[in-house]
């Protein structure tokens, strides 16, 4: 289960204050939606749990299965089976996607205390796992993300997440520049991998998403804090009144 | 008439040991006398300062305090087993072997047997043998005139090794020439290299400068390679010098590119108190392709100096050049790359990059390209980058799971790794990189 309790967080080396006392707790085998306008602090929010430098927490925590992670280390927290689908992933020229994968995937299996993969093991697991997401081994080779398309980098984000196998998955905003087709495999990439122990946290802005990784709960984020939570009714809500309610609420 | 004052203790050290050494050196009388020649143009010059414009930023006068004892005859015991040892990874590569110990030829650790394409022999043979070896011609430096280092390389000059590769020869495996510094003496070894690649043949030899784990750390080397490579033919000449920290390596290359010839050089540095590759490659004939690259890290005080000049005197050649440097604690990095091109040479085309990684604040990168171009029909360009590790692509590698130093380890790997791919020969690329790999898991910061 994952808690996020009274969570204040604002900028290392500014004074901008980001959240302000956000509260929310994702049960194991359930995946909820945060919806919010834009600059309210949800990659903020999402950062802050994969534990990404230049964040300072003030006040709160964040507990993963009732231990607080907010001291860990980022590969600490990929450890323990946190995984952050970036909203805007990130180029690695000159490393090979193939070896980026093995060196993670090995790197996770030591620090479970599972066997590391052998190559042709290894292959044939993304070959597999590739071909789900219409992800070809070819464009594996080339080095990470540089020179793929919005739609293959949001494609290649969740091909990592079914080869890390988290068990606390936040995906921000992995449908925004997806066409129609990508849309339906990557939500069913991401529907495959739910099951009874595993948490979900789905950034999005689009109600669309919803139909397909369909949510227990619906969250709204609006100034630093939850401002509503709902069912999936929710998000057709906001589709047709927009933010207004929440931000005129902050204002 | 104005009688040269030696002017540093370093400067003095120096003619003192060649006093001292000059009867014991190889050489036939002709040899003597160039050699005496050469030590009077390198005291009329002395060691070069910040005030000789090609040494700005290696200023030899303040970084040569002791002077050391010219290796001659060196018999420090080496074993087959102490050169594995040395060779580390590159003692996997299938290659015939010619090896020296502090800077003399030792038959019993080198293996050429049946090396078809291959003709090997040591330096010193020439230098004694009475017949005028072109090995020997001073004529045959193609290198900038009025060096102080390659004078002292003259004066000095102990063994080496001179290979040929007959016109048409395309040796089965390369030519691995080693040397070690082995022993607790800190000595000065004066390595010559003649390396001539006969029309349309097709070689690679590879150049190491390694020391036997526990040999002293603070030796001086001083390495002259001359190099023709024929018309139509292909050499790749790796060059390798791994030290640990303490130690001087002062390296010149003359490459010279007679019609269609390809030299694909590559250079890789660390570990030297100061070492200064310097390479100056010159077209003879028209189609030459250069194709040179390298990798140096320097951490503690480390300076390490790559300086080309390239010198396009005949229309339709080609240059390229990449070079990655990463930098740690106080390392220093320079390059400096000049590119001439002179009236005749229309169609150059000639590009230079240089970059570094700086992994601490105190790292200092000193960069002077420079185009001298005097052709108006012709494609040059050069930049330089200097730039810290991104802390973004840090910690997204380490959300996925990879620790910290294993995730730097990743991200510097693929900085030197654009430089390394330039290599062909598979394993000695990979050796290449476990070389890189053991300097960055050596981290004690
Ligand atoms: N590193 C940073 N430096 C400066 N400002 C920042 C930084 N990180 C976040 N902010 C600011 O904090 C606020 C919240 O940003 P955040 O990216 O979390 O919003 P968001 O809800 O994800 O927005 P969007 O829907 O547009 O993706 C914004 O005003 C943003 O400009
Ligand atoms: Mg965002």
């Amino acid at each position: 289960m994952l808690e996020i309790k009274n969570l204040h967080v604002k900028l290392e080396d500014e004074d901008k204050v980001i959240l302000k006392g956000l509260s929310l707790t994702v049960p194991k085998g359930e995946v909820h939606a945060i919806m919010g306008p834009n600059g309210s602090g949800k990659s903020t929010l999402a950062y802050v749990l994969a534990g990404r430098d230049g964040y300072e927490v003030t006040d709160g925590d964040i507990l993963w299965n009732g231990e607080s992670i907010l001291d860990m280390e980022p590969d600490e927290r990929a450890a323990k089976g946190v995984f952050l689908a970036f909203q805007y992933p990130m180029e690695i020229p000159g490393v090979a996607g193939l070896t980026f994968l093995r060196t993670a995937t090995n790197a996770l299996r030591k620090k479970r205390g599972q066997d590391e993969l052998t190559t042709p093991a290894f292959l044939k697991l993304v070959k597999e796992k590739g071909a789900e997401l219409n992800i070809d081994i070819e464009m594996l080779k080339r080095p990470v993300n540089v020179g793929f398309s919005g739609g293959e980098k949001k494609r290649s984000e969740i091909l990592q997440m079914a080869l890390l196998e988290p068990t606390l998955c936040v995906l921000d905003e992995t449908d925004s520049g997806l066409d129609i087709d990508a849309l339906r495999v990557v939500s069913d990439g991401v529907n495959a991998l739910r099951n009874k122990d595993r948490a979900m946290l789905v950034i999005t802005h689009y109600q669309r998403l919803l139909n397909h990784i369909v949510p227990d709960k619906v969250h709204v984020l609006a100034d630093g804090k939850i401002q509503k939570t709902g069912g999936k009714e929710l998000a057709l809500e906001l589709e047709k009144s927009g933010y207004a309610d929440y931000t005129g609420k902050a204002a | 008439m104005n009688v040269a004052v030696m002017k540093t203790k370093a400067e003095q050290g120096l003619a003192e040991q060649f006093e001292k050494v000059a009867d014991k050196l190889p050489g036939s009388t002709a040899v003597k006398a160039l050699r005496a020649a050469a030590f009077g143009k390198f005291g009329a010059l002395g060691l070069p300062h910040r005030r000789i414009e090609e040494w700005k930023y290696t200023d030899l006068r303040v970084g040569i305090k002791d002077v050391l004892p010219p290796a001659v005859s060196d018999q420090t015991p080496v074993t087959s087993g102490d050169l594995i040892v040395a060779l580390g990874p590159l003692a996997h590569i299938d290659a015939y072997r010619m090896t020296f110990v502090n800077g003399n030829f030792r038959q019993d650790l080198s293996d050429w047997d049946g090396a078809t394409g291959f003709e090997i022999s040591p330096f010193s043979n020439a230098l004694t043998s009475d017949s005028q070896s072109s090995a020997i011609d001073p004529s045959v430096v193609t290198g900038p005139d009025g060096d102080a280092t390659i004078a002292l390389n003259t004066a000095l000059m102990t063994d080496g090794a001179v290979v040929r590769v007959p016109e048409q020869a395309s040796p089965d495996k390369p030519l691995l020439v080693v040397f070690i510094r082995a022993g607790r003496t800190a000595q000065l070894m004066t390595v010559r290299n003649v390396i001539e690649a006969g029309p349309r043949s097709k070689s690679t030899i590879i150049e190491a400068h390694v020391m036997l784990p526990g040999a002293v750390v603070d030796g001086q080397t001083n390495t002259l390679n001359e190099i023709t490579v024929g018309e139509g033919a292909e050499i790749a000449h790796i060059k390798i010098a791994i030290d640990e920290g303490k130690s001087l390596h002062l390296a010149n290359s003359n490459v010279a590119l007679k019609a269609d010839a390809t030299y694909r050089g590559f250079q890789y540095t660390s570990g030297q108190a100061i070492a200064r590759n310097q390479t100056h490659v010159t077209y003879l004939g028209e189609g030459g392709k250069l194709d040179l690259s390298g990798a140096f890290l320097a951490r503690g005080s480390e300076h390490i100096d790559t300086t080309l000049v390239v010198d396009h005197a005949v229309p339709h050649c080609e240059s390229r050049e990449l070079f990655k440097g990463v930098l740690d604690d106080r390392g220093r990095g320079v390059f400096q790359g000049k590119i001439i091109v002179r009236p005749d040479a229309q169609k150059t085309d000639g590009k230079q990059m240089a970059q570094v990684l700086m992994l601490s604040p105190d790292t200092e990168f000193n960069s002077k390209p420079e185009l001298e171009i005097y052709a108006d029909d012709v494609v040059c360009g050069h930049g330089t980058t200097s730039a810290q590790l991104d802390d973004d692509l840090l910690f997204y590698c380490m959300s996925r799971g990879i620790p910290q130093a294993e995730a730097r380890a990743l991200l510097i790997e693929s900085f030197i790794g654009e430089a390394m791919d330039k290599v062909e020969h598979e394993a000695l690329r990979d050796a290449l990189m476990q070389y890189a790999r053991t300097w960055l898991t050596n981290d004690k910061s």
